[in-house]
């Protein structure tokens, strides 16, 4: 099943892929998408980030729906 | 419904002084701790900052915000309300950025309560910062946490 996927970008990882904001079609898994973005934006790879899926912190490969929203997080600097 | 977190700006004296206004009404607490994050004017080699940009996810912060405040709550018994606000966008050296505001019936958990809820904010708040240098180069700078 193909699935719709908003991607979102922050920090350093904005300013690199030059957009804060990114609609995916046709993903058909998280790893499909991981693919699709790395393809976009090779230099991510210099990056250390996290990854949530609908606010959550994902520590292994979600299970995907469609429309969900994936983030693209550096280390936090708050404060 | 959650507070608001994240305010458009630096967090000026009218904003701390209204917040510290509202404390007069809560008679039956002895202590409340303040903490007031500064941008500071860091110089990293030839280059001096003048502000920090600060972004941050907004959605997942209102919820971790909630997250930090329930764990606060939960640690300190004698703690009864914890206020965060975090400044984004431009706030210029010298400004105010974090506004933490600890209540509780005795100084002793008001004060510990406080420091926990700082760290807790630069460990889990998903808030970026942009230094401008004042030859208006920038960097991404990150938290070095305690």
């Amino acid at each position: 099943m193909f699935m719709e996927i908003n991607v979102l970008f922050f920090g350093v990882l904005a300013e690199v892929t030059q957009t804060t904001f990114r609609h995916y079609r046709n993903i058909e898994s998280f790893s499909d998408l991981l693919h699709r973005i790395q393809d976009e934006f090779p230099e991510m790879i210099h990056y250390n980030y996290r990854i949530a899926v609908n606010s959550e912190i994902i520590n292994e490969d979600p299970e995907l729906k469609n429309m969900d929203e994936v983030a693209f997080m550096p280390p936090f600097a708050g404060g | 419904m959650a507070d608001t977190v994240l305010i458009n700006g630096p967090i000026t004296r009218e904003i701390i002084s209204s917040r510290i206004d509202l404390l007069s009404q809560k008679k039956e607490l002895g202590g409340h701790s303040i903490f007031l994050g500064q941008v500071r004017a860091d110089v990293k080699g030839i280059r001096k900052v003048k502000a920090i940009e600060y972004s941050a996810y907004e959605e997942m912060a209102g919820k971790e915000a909630e997250v930090i405040k329930k764990a606060i709550l939960e640690e300190f018994s004698d703690v009864k309300s914890v206020d965060i606000l975090h400044a984004t966008g431009k706030v210029m050296a010298g400004e105010v950025s974090l506004l933490i505001l600890v209540s509780a019936g005795h100084r002793q958990q008001a004060m510990a309560a406080c420091s926990k809820t700082v760290e807790l904010i630069k460990e889990k708040l998903p808030v970026w910062k942009k230094e401008i240098f004042e030859d208006n180069t920038h960097e991404w700078a990150q938290n070095h946490l305690a």
